[in-house]
């Protein structure tokens, strides 16, 4: 059995994921993704529904996210907690009748309804792939349309719903892309250097950045990238037909997959669904968790990749993928990781009680 | 006769509904796909349980002269079983997603089935002679003693109960990372192409442990994935020629004798946006969910979450004919974005000469748009008229305003009562309609 955890701590996003896999017997693979939101309170969410905790706390969530769209419309906290549903139709159907609320708000209420949308995609264990890029091209074009907007009036408008502007530095924080909605005024000024010019959010409502949107969808993509293509097809492509989308460059694979530890919040739930045989045979992971003693579960540990034939271009074009993601990003990124993970370790044994 | 008559100069009738009565549906039994053979006489159905169920049309009844043959089960097989990717952790679904006939060669009928990963190619065989008279055997199959064997004898072939068979000839497996969503079998009937989200695989039936990968729209960064292919159908004539539908509303046509990798189109369908109708979710609704071909080949019909358009395959800025299956729900986008509706798939489909087109919409109603007369019809697949020979009272829904008698308010529609899967029989005006669990077939009325 094979233990990995990988935790990574930019400001106050903690994504822990735990990883056990019993080689010999693969059909009880677990995967426990136990995330932070960002929407206060602090919650929980499980990806596949193990515990009775987290569907709780998902329910809860909801309830946030309703409460955010009611307040949004004015409607205040008169209205009670209802079915998720209903109280979405009951906005939908506002939208529909397209009398009560103004453009842009009718823009806002359709770009949170995506946004969580693609939130509760990004919980399944398998998204459909057509949905997310439909949504996502509609979340960019909204966002293409306020960015017009923005770029048009210098003051913001819009209700005192704070819009912010453009010309953020090209860096790709990825790693806070994780979180898809940044709600509340600490959590942005937690976050690293790069997002330090934003301004707060006000009103602790569903504001989502332009940098944010830009690359919660990138993040999406890519996780529903290393999720499916693990393998790519074996075809007969004939000869002088070039394929410069899967370079093949087993050297870098190594130092990939270093990289791609330290900007693990970029790309994280991929790296740990599709590095699956790759981590496990590369060392320089193997380094950092040499502390935790997992030498009686080593004889256990013989796995043959099951396409070994596919997998080694496959890894590697995903991690290939995930370079730029991972050196674009802040290096002071890169610090916070290190130190978090002496934490980790310590957070590690004690969950494995080892 | 073939279907020469307008969708309106024929009465349809209901003729048969297969499935359970009750409502409590099971989700095994959602039918996922519906399919004619190339002679109508077959009718294959799949469902999400990864079964195919195939009905055949009984001859004709000199005494019944009004009605043409029903159809009954012929075969049932188990065609995909669930599946888990280890390497994943993904479930891989054993639902049905397309089934094709190939044309009949010999005594033996052959489809291609799918789900999101593997291709079978399944035989359906008919025994019903079995040997008799073995020298080594008894009847019930126990061995025979030999020392008590005198004398030699020829088995000889006796008739039987009929027992239709269907096993795997071809398995087709591991070529695709997405999920299928359209097998289409060559003109030549020695290939068959496969798509999935974002590649699409020529196959020879023959071979199964390789393809040609023919359409790659994978970009090299996922992040700048916009687009995907929801759709593809090879030409009904030209063996070289096929199209693929895309998610933003545009159909490519490529021709593979221009290069092995047809990532250049030859030619691209796609009309201009009407800004009148602008929303936010205009994109969405555009993607297409469905494409095909004309028998004739010179036209081809796609279908988006409103319309139905018929494609000129000589022009290819504009449709020549659109169609509007639903257009009271466009004032509704929100509210069927915000149930998953909108993304519902819906088919359309063709018949025998090509004058009559048909798809789907809710509330179990589906569409019929005669493109000579052009009128259409709305109709009701529901156990109401249940006798055979009824003839089908058209359907209408109120936009707004004031609702006449027997129209019914877009409010009152069940969104999941949605018909998506419709087909009609090659030859003659039989229709097969599957709501979720039901496979109606109606036919024109005979006098």
């Amino acid at each position: 059995m094979s233990v990995l955890i990988v935790l990574v701590t930019p400001g106050s996003h903690i994504t822990v994921c735990i990883r056990l896999r019993k080689v010999k017997k693969i059909s009880h693979v677990f995967h426990f993704i136990l995330k932070m939101c960002l929407f206060p309170p602090f919650m929980w969410c499980c990806n596949i529904c193990c515990m009775d905790s987290c569907s709780v706390a998902w329910e809860k969530r909801k309830d946030y996210a309703k409460h955010s769209c009611w307040f949004m419309l004015g409607r205040g906290l008169k209205r009670k907690l209802s079915d998720y549903e209903e109280n979405m139709a009951g906005l939908s159907s506002a939208f529909d009748s397209s009398r009560n609320l103004t453009y842009p708000l009718k823009r806002q209420l359709v770009l949170n309804m995506c946004l969580t949308k693609l939130q509760t995609y990004r919980m399944l264990v398998e998204p459909d792939l057509h949905r997310s890029v439909l949504i996502a091209n509609t979340v960019r074009q909204i966002q293409e349309e306020m960015r017009q907007e923005t770029s048009q009036q210098p003051v913001n408008v819009c209700n005192g719903i704070g819009l912010h502007s453009q010309n953020y530095p090209g860096v790709d924080s990825a790693g806070i892309s994780a979180q898809l909605l940044s709600g509340v005024n600490q959590q942005e000024s937690n976050c690293c250097d790069s997002r330090s010019a934003e301004e707060p959010i006000e009103n602790g409502l569903l504001m989502v950045s332009d940098d944010d949107m830009s690359s919660a969808i990138s993040s999406i993509l890519k996780d529903l990238d290393f999720m499916e293509d693990i393998s790519p097809p074996t075809c007969l492509v004939p000869a002088g037909d070039d394929q410069p989308k899967s370079p093949e460059n087993v050297g870098l694979k190594l130092e990939d997959d270093r990289q791609e530890l330290k900007g693990a919040e970029c790309v994280f739930g991929s790296f740990e669904i599709s590095n699956s045989t790759s981590y496990l045979k590369d060392l320089a992971i193997d380094d950092i968790f040499e502390d935790i003693d997992t030498s009686m579960y080593d004889s256990d540990f013989c796995c043959p990749p099951l396409m070994p034939s596919r997998l080694p271009p496959a890894t590697t074009e995903e991690t290939l993928k995930t370079f730029p993601t991972c050196n674009s990003s802040p290096t002071n990124n890169i610090q916070i990781c290190r130190t978090d993970l002496s934490e980790l370790d310590h957070i590690m044994e004690i969950l494995v009680g080892s | 006769m073939a279907g020469a008559g307008g969708g309106n100069d024929i009465q349809w009738c209901f003729s048969q509904v297969k499935g359970a009565v009750d409502d409590d549906v099971a989700e095994a039994d959602i039918i996922s796909t519906v399919e004619f053979n190339h002679s109508g006489e077959l009718l294959a159905t799949g469902d999400k349980g990864g079964r195919v169920v195939i009905f055949q049309q009984e001859q004709e009844n000199k005494t019944q002269a009004h009605s043409r043959g029903e159809y009954n089960v012929y075969s049932t097989f188990q065609s995909h079983e669930p599946e888990f990717d280890y390497l994943k952790s993904l479930e891989i679904e054993e639902k049905i997603n397309k089934i094709r006939w190939l044309p009949q060669k010999n005594a033996a009928q052959f489809l291609l089935s799918t789900n999101d990963k593997t291709i079978k190619l399944w035989k359906i065989s008919e025994r019903d002679k079995r040997p008799e008279g073995y020298n080594l055997k008894e009847e019930d199959g126990r061995y025979r003693d030999p020392t008590t064997v005198t004398t030699l004898r020829v088995p000889v072939f006796r008739p039987m109960d009929l027992m239709v068979e269907a096993s795997p000839r071809r398995i087709f497996a591991n070529a695709h990372t997405y999920h299928i969503n359209s097998i289409s079998i060559n003109s030549d009937y020695e290939t068959y192409l496969s798509a999935d989200d974002l590649r699409i695989n020529l196959w020879h039936l023959e071979i199964t442990d390789r393809s040609f990968n023919i359409v790659d729209i994978k970009p090299a960064n996922m992040e700048e994935l916009t687009e995907v292919i929801t759709a593809a159908e090879f030409h009904p004539n030209s063996c070289n020629t096929f199209v693929y539908s895309s998610s933003k509303g545009t159909i490519r046509l490529c021709d593979m004798r221009a290069s092995a990798l047809c990532d250049r189109h030859s030619k691209l369908f796609e009309e201009p946006e009407d800004p009148s109708n602008r929303s936010f979710f205009s994109e969405i609704i555009s993607s297409i969910s469905d494409v095909k071909f004309s028998h004739s080949g010179r036209y081809m019909m796609t279908r988006d979450y409103l319309s139905v358009k018929i494609w000129d395959l000589n022009m290819e800025n504009r449709p020549v004919e659109t169609y509007q299956v639903h257009e009271y729900l466009r004032s509704k986008l929100c509210s069927l974005y915000e149930n998953d509706c909108i993304f519902d798939k819906f088919e359309c489909c063709w018949n025998g000469s090509d004058s009559v087109v048909m798809t789907g919409s809710y509330n179990n109603f589906f569409r019929m748009f005669d493109r000579n007369t052009k009128r259409d019809i709305t109709l009701e697949a529901s156990r109401e008229n249940n006798k055979p020979r009824t003839v089908l009272k058209p359907r209408k829904v109120c936009a707004s305003g004031k609702r006449k008698k027997d129209e019914i308010s877009v409010d009152s529609l069940d969104f999941n009562k949605k018909i998506l899967h419709t087909a009609w029989h090659p030859k003659e005006n039989i229709i097969a309609v599957a709501t979720t669990n039901n496979l109606y077939i109606f036919q024109d009325k005979m006098n």
